[in-house]
């Protein structure tokens, strides 16, 4: 025991380094070891069956491949092999918190290859189903993303809402989830008067509430330090890969299919596009402004909503389809804007056949997680769960 | 070792007191429920059930809307989602099956300690669902994979069904262990009667 | 060839395709084999020697700026033996021009670029370098389709495992009976 050097009495044993050279040497000769390893499929913060290969140095991200397939349904080998009305539930399970507007633009597909008109009303109808799944679909993002980020009251308050607007979907169609609502010429039901007094007052409610949701994420500083600065997809690379919806716009691009480059009676409404800029906070293209995006987008579904029940006309709500519909030869690609991102399908159609030779889909989100390899680089492994709960995807769509 | 005083065990041992005695005791009938083991391992398995969160498509979004705050999965003791499998006992397959996913699946499955159970959710998982037909990369059912306990219909089943589903599972560990809470109680006080 | 003179008694061409249509013309005067102008779906096929090259000048091209490859599709036509590899581009950059928005045929300003190659060698150059984006497309399009695009980085299935028997979108693919040991009942079967 007495050779032992003394190290509580104060006395320095030769060769010891003071604490400032100490740090000095971590800095410069401790080398971390490359790793590499999996995320996913089974993995909480992957949003389904992600999986992601990760080379760490570290604790930091060097290089990533993201790969994908887990779900690939076949949706558009059924697209070729099931008449025309018979796809249109396959497209709810796409993205399946988006339903109603897979349908919508699916359905406008095949009404264009068809030449089908639909009445005013069901227009109207179709609508304001698609913005309230838009808000649904976004309260569920924000939700979620509070989720990712360790905080898990704002996901069971979002519920809530999300919740009385599942049951809103439900009345009308019967499914709380997946509806097959729109369908080929219009859409299934009328809307009953005390259905569009019921979403009014949802509305209110969610107008009422978005505040408070604010300040458990918007507004948290805690949230803001792990978004802020985090997962910038700028301009360019958000266009070369062809990124669209809020992380399109989040990248500053003014952007939205809706008023761009209208499809349905979009051209009929009034409402602003949020787009990223620099004095919300953060920075252009980050997971913040991405978050930012889509709070502001519920703002403006919100106002669409009120503008298409005020305008909503008296009418018919199905379109004259004929009987054993087979389209002429021809194709058409049309592109919808999502809660995600720009779907989009392209149907060809070689006539004489109630199936479609080809029907093509562009899932948004299968374009959104592509450029994760380029983004991920030098983030810490923490801040890639952040980058991807940002992006919102849904696995359903990344493999279709 | 050897100055350890005696127990209170080896007292009442010493005393030569009738084993009968003890049972007959009324204070004792009314605070001790005499049952075995197996019963009382299942009784704390069944009210605590830890699902894995296995969320694979359209099917994961009905759980998670269970586990929230409308129907709150914890009234039944299966409200604690764990995200490794190592800590679970009971995965609940919500969503499509594809045959990439299906080795992971099983690797998942063996990684769960036993005893295990699997709840198949939704259509899709039960037999293909509607991808049944053509659905050249879906698993036609997740029973050739896995056992499964507890089938659910639906496309996708809704929270109450997923309950309900949560509660036959509750009582089919119960049936296991052979006796119900009551057919115990009975009997332990038909101990002390006679 | 599709007529593009405007009369009375024929559709509106597209304006974008029009303008694609002429920028492609007058820098590779061999390039076009067909095109379409009007109507819902406009389009243009060039020659795959030329493919490269045409989209090259959609995207540098100012009046047009295609910067993004919103879609790549493959079509398959067993009976005339090809395929059809369908780019659909967009911009982002440029606003759409002010005739679009109430057009009743089209009032999506995107450009529908076609190439077709011979069914039994289906190799189309890669255009991943000239949008990022295309790559998983192009995977993608491998994958189900079965079109090999040479000159890029490997070239792996995106969302089939990668031993899977053949592309399921071929219209000739036949249901394997079992995937490693687990059985797919073909559709007739059921």
């Amino acid at each position: 025991m007495a050779d032992a050097p003394d190290l509580l009495s104060g006395g320095e044993p030769e060769g010891t380094t003071h604490i400032h050279e100490r740090q000095e040497l971590v800095g410069r000769d401790v080398r971390t070891e490359e790793m590499v390893f999996n995320m996913g499929p089974q993995h909480p913060a992957t949003h389904g069956v992600l999986r992601v290969a990760v080379k760490t140095d570290g604790e930091y991200v060097r290089a990533l491949q993201p790969h994908v397939g887990n779900i690939h349904r076949c949706v558009e080998k059924i697209g070729e092999s099931v008449p025309y009305y018979q796809w249109v539930p396959y497209l709810d399970r796409m993205d399946y918190l988006a339903a109603m507007c897979n349908e919508h633009v699916g359905c406008m597909a095949i009404e264009q290859l068809g030449e089908i008109e639909v009445p005013e009303r069901a227009e109207y109808i179709r609508i304001i189903v698609v913005e309230l799944q838009r808000i649904l679909s976004h309260l569920m993002a924000i939700g979620v993303y509070g989720l990712d980020l360790g905080a898990f009251t704002p996901f069971l308050h979002q519920f809530r809402e999300r919740e009385r607007g599942m049951d809103l979907l439900d009345h009308l169609s019967g499914g709380r989830l997946l509806y097959h609502y729109i369908r080929i010429g219009g859409v299934k039901r009328d809307v009953s008067r005390d259905w569009l007094d019921e979403l009014e007052a949802f509305l209110a409610d969610v107008e009422k509430r978005m505040p408070e949701y604010n300040t458990l994420l918007l507004h948290n500083h805690v949230f803001q330090e792990r978004t802020f600065h985090v997962g910038i997809i700028d301009r360019d690379t958000a266009v070369r890969w062809g990124v669209t919806g809020p992380a399109l716009r989040a990248a500053g691009v003014d952007w939205d299919c809706r008023r761009d480059a209208p499809y349905s009676i979009y051209d009929r409404f009034d409402f602003e596009v949020p787009h990223g800029v620099s004095d919300i906070g953060g920075e252009v293209g980050d997971c913040y402004q991405r978050h930012w995006i889509r709070v502001r987008e519920v703002e403006e579904s919100l106002k669409i909503i009120r503008q298409a029940l005020a305008g909503l006309p008296e009418g018919p709500v199905m379109g004259r389809v004929p009987k054993g519909f087979k389209p002429k030869p021809g194709e058409v690609y049309v592109r919808g804007e999502n809660p995600r991102g720009e779907l989009a399908c392209y149907m060809v159609s070689v006539g004489k056949s109630d199936k479609a030779w080809r029907a093509r889909c562009r899932g948004p989100s299968f374009s959104n997680i592509a450029c994760i390899t380029e983004v991920s680089e030098g983030l810490l492994i923490g801040d890639l769960v952040s980058l991807i709960g940002s992006l919102d995807i849904v696995l359903g769509e990344v493999d279709r | 070792m050897s100055d350890v005083p005696e127990t209170g065990l080896s007292d009442l041992r010493g005393a030569g007191l009738p084993e009968s005695e003890f049972i007959l005791d009324p204070e004792l009938q009314e605070s001790v429920i005499l049952s075995t083991v197996q019963w009382v391992k299942d009784w704390g398995r069944r009210n605590a059930l830890w699902p894995m969160a296995f969320g694979l498509a359209c099917c994961a979004m009905e759980m998670m809307a269970t586990a929230a705050t409308k129907y709150d999965l914890d009234r039944f003791g299966a409200g604690v989602f764990r995200a490794s499998p190592r800590q679970s006992d009971l995965m609940i397959v919500a969503g499509t099956l594809s045959h990439k996913m299906a080795p992971r699946l099983r690797r998942l499955w063996e990684q769960m300690p036993d005893p295990k159970y699997v709840i198949a959710m939704g259509a899709c998982v039960i037999g293909g669902g509607p991808y049944s037909k053509f659905g050249y990369h879906v698993v036609q059912g997740v029973d050739l994979i896995v056992p499964v306990d507890v089938y659910l219909p639906g496309c996708p089943p809704r929270p109450e069904a997923l309950i309900d589903g949560i509660r036959k599972l509750q009582l089919r560990i119960e049936k296991r262990s052979g006796e119900s809470l009551q057919t115990i109680l009975d009997k332990s006080k038909g101990v002390g009667a006679a | 060839m599709a007529e593009t003179v405007d009369t009375p008694d024929t559709p509106p061409s597209d304006p974008q395709t029009e303008r694609a249509l002429e920028v492609v013309r007058s820098a590779l005067p061999e390039a076009v084999v067909a095109s379409e102008l009007s109507g819902r779906h406009p389009w243009i096929q060039v020659r795959v020697e030329d493919l490269r090259a045409a989209c090259r000048l959609l995207r540098d091209e100012p009046t047009l700026q295609m910067d993004c490859c919103h879609l790549i599709s493959g079509v398959d036509w067993p009976e005339a033996a090809e395929i059809e590899v369908v780019y659909h581009l967009c911009s982002y950059s440029l606003k759409p021009p002010a005739a679009y928005g109430r057009r009743a045929e089209k009032n999506d300003p995107w450009i529908a670029l076609k190439v077709r190659v011979p069914r039994d060698q289906a190799e189309v150059p890669t255009v991943m370098d000239i949008w990022t984006g295309a790559d998983w497309h192009e995977r993608e399009t491998w994958d189900l389709v079965g079109v090999r695009f040479t000159g890029r980085r490997e070239l792996r299935r995106v969302l089939l495992p990668d031993d899977w028997p053949g592309h399921p979108l071929r219209k000739d693919w036949e249901f394997p009976a079992s995937y490693h040991g687990v059985p797919i009942i073909p559709p007739e079967g059921l």
